[in-house]
């Protein structure tokens, strides 16, 4: 016999009012739908009410895990409706704010994972870990999760010697932690068993919900917005894109543990060759008539800005498409079947961003 | 700062709808360990029934409305209610919203603001530490100690408390432009012309800093901003830009602060100095004359 129960982030150990019509055949997940639209705020609304300028800080509070990633990808949009082309330094310093996010987003995923199979200390140990990131942002952006890194036609912070030593001595200090995190969630047993074989999504699944992000790549696809439409400076960073075939919560929590890994190295690269030069190519630009698409590889996956302008400093039409939005369908084929017990887990595998996605 | 004198308080979180940013931060105060609210012995809820403390975070969007305000419900009173973040005191940067039904003063009663997009946990435990002498105070309980967060240096580009220069202000007002909160406002007066900033909506985003061409507004890496809710409207910077009578026909004008002048020319000559007493009228004929000196009529 089945029953329907309604799971939210309380049940769900969730950040965010993320909820499901869960349906189960006693301890086996049958169906399920997300219910969406409690961190709804109208931003398709605010930003047509906002002018270019103010999106830029109303973006970046889309979303707070990936919030460069927003204003970063809008600036593009803006960019290439104005025929804007930003200094050589600003595209590196932008890679360079989106990597630092993509490592603590990554870090607090991997945080949750421990605490969602009970490994308190581990959870401890990764957002102590995290902290590290967290001091990186406040000490040269201002902020711990809110960077304001971005404006109109480039960046508008800069690294001088100082703070490019900096950097690089905190980046050096995430090495050793990032592999002994990587073994463990790869090799140690309890770990292990109870995330390995769970909530898989098979290859072929993968491709028909057109999942994207640390979860393709877990599932055997090789996508990544860095190398197939390389933006900012990517095409000038040496990338390799981690991929597994197993599709599951392990292989998700690896990829992004690989991924937070290669971000410490891009950061690096990033900072050896910085070019020298202006960080913005304009002030207040006229920005003409005109429509964009841009995207970006969020931490989540693809990111998608369509941005339609009139002549006015007030955009004539903003939307997104959002990492998490593909990611959230794909629940179905790795819940179904699967113990309610482990719904939180495969929930967090996934990494949701409710707040992306409802808007 | 520990306090140990009386029995631990209980803290509930709410997200009523944010961006996550607040939710993630209050996550630290559980986690890390300088930062644990343990140390000023309180503790995270399960339920809203076990708690005293109420640290709400987001805009309150309408779809959430009734929960939000039914889990507060479920506490029993006496309880201290915490707005955190730029949202919970004003909506923040989600204001004008059909999908916003905040800001959460208009539903429940709010004792507390912690200032911040989102504010740092140093400030997260700043406001809580106040919320727990609140609620021992109603309860006519021993108060603990005033917390003092640990005097590690504070970042020196923090974005914090916003600062105005008002004699470096040139009026242009594109600040307002591109604040998102909707923070500041300018008002024409006889005098000249005033700017009122409400760091209740402020995000300390930074963009007017960015764009103001005279340095006149900055942020400061002050951090300390937690205050009682009844001071939410009075924390504001206030500013009137200072007009002088023109050195030639006496009316009065704004002139160019020297900052303005050194970032757009590099300064100014000593001969062309005089020129910043004239108002812009006197300014024209002064140069049309000086420009057509020798020329016949």
């Amino acid at each position: 016999m089945s029953t329907t129960i309604t799971l939210g982030p309380q049940q769900l150990g969730l950040e965010e009012p993320m909820y499901f019509r869960v349906e189960v055949d006693g301890e086996q997940v049958t169906n399920l739908d997300v219910i969406a639209g409690h961190a709804h705020r109208g931003m398709e609304h605010l930003v047509m009410k906002r002018n270019l300028y103010q999106n830029i800080t109303l973006l970046e509070r889309l979303c707070s895990l990936c919030s460069n990633s927003h204003p970063s990808t809008f600036c593009v949009a803006v960019e290439e409706i104005a025929g804007i082309v930003i200094p050589e330094r600003a595209e590196y310093l932008r890679c360079i704010a989106d990597e630092i996010k993509r490592i603590s987003s990554h870090l607090f995923n991997c945080a949750v994972l421990g605490h969602i199979v009970g490994e308190t200390a581990l959870f401890r140990w990764v957002m102590e870990l995290r902290e590290i990131m967290q001091e990186c942002k406040e000490t040269i952006y201002g902020n711990r999760m809110d960077l304001a890194a971005n404006c109109i036609g480039g960046v508008r912070y800069d690294l001088d010697a100082e703070y490019t030593d900096y950097l690089w001595q905190q980046l050096e200090r995430m090495k050793a932690p990032l592999e002994a995190l990587y073994q463990r969630y790869a090799e140690e047993g309890p770990l292990r068993q109870r995330t390995e074989g769970v909530g898989i999504l098979t290859p072929e699944a993968a491709r028909h919900y057109a999942v994207v992000g640390p979860v393709a790549r877990a599932s055997g696809i090789a996508g990544d917005v860095r190398r197939s439409a390389p933006y900012a400076a990517y095409d000038r960073l040496n990338l390799e894109v981690p991929l597994r075939q197993e599709g599951d919560v392990r292989a998700r929590a690896l990829v992004r543990l690989t991924e937070a890994q290669q971000s410490v190295g891009l950061i690096q690269q990033a900072l050896k060759n910085l070019p020298a030069g202006p960080l913005c190519a304009t002030r207040l630009p006229e920005i003409p008539a005109g429509e964009a698409i841009s995207k970006s590889e969020a931490p989540r996956g693809e990111l998608i800005y369509y941005l339609q302008t009139d002549g006015t400093e007030m955009p004539l039409r903003l939307k997104w498409r959002v990492p998490s939005y593909m990611n959230w369908e794909a629940l179905k084929p790795m819940l179904i079947g699967g113990p309610v017990a482990d719904i939180p887990l495969i929930v967090n595998s996934i990494d949701p961003c409710i707040s992306c996605t409802d808007r | 700062m520990s306090d140990t004198s009386s029995h631990p308080l209980h803290l509930f979180r709410i997200n009523a709808g944010s961006c996550n940013g607040c939710d993630v931060e209050l996550t630290v105060t559980e986690a890390v360990e300088r930062f644990d609210v343990a140390t000023l012995g309180c503790h995270y809820a399960d339920t809203p029934e076990q708690a005293q403390i109420f640290l709400i975070t987001g805009p309150l969007t309408t779809r959430l409305r009734q929960e939000v305000l039914a889990l507060y419900a479920a506490a029993p009173a006496p309880k201290v209610t915490v707005a955190v973040g730029a949202c919970g005191a004003s909506c923040g940067v989600f204001r004008d919203s059909y999908a916003v039904s905040g800001p959460l003063e208009k539903e429940i009663t709010v004792d507390l603001n912690i200032p911040g997009c989102p504010p740092r946990p140093q400030a997260l435990l700043d406001g809580i530490a106040a919320a727990v002498r609140l609620y021992r105070q109603r309860r006519g309980e021993t108060l603990p100690p005033l917390a003092s967060a640990s005097d590690v240096a504070v970042p020196e580009r923090l974005r914090g408390a916003p600062r105005f220069a008002a004699a470096a202000c040139v009026g242009c007002r594109v600040c307002a432009h591109v604040c998102a909160g909707g923070a500041i406002r300018f008002d024409d007066k006889e005098e000249g012309v005033a700017l009122t900033l409400w760091e209740n909506s402020c995000t300390f985003c930074g963009l007017c800093a960015h764009y103001c061409p005279s340095g006149a507004l900055t942020l400061s890496n002050d951090w300390r901003r937690t205050h009682p809710q009844s001071q939410s409207y009075q924390q504001t910077v206030h500013g009137e830009v200072p007009q002088s009578p023109c050195s030639d026909c006496d009316a009065s004008f704004t002139a160019a602060p020297p900052e303005l002048l050194r970032r757009a020319l590099g300064g100014t000559a000593a001969p062309i100095e005089p020129l910043r007493q004239l108002c812009p009228d006197c300014r024209r004929r002064h140069n049309l004359t000086f420009a057509t000196r020798g020329v016949k009529r």
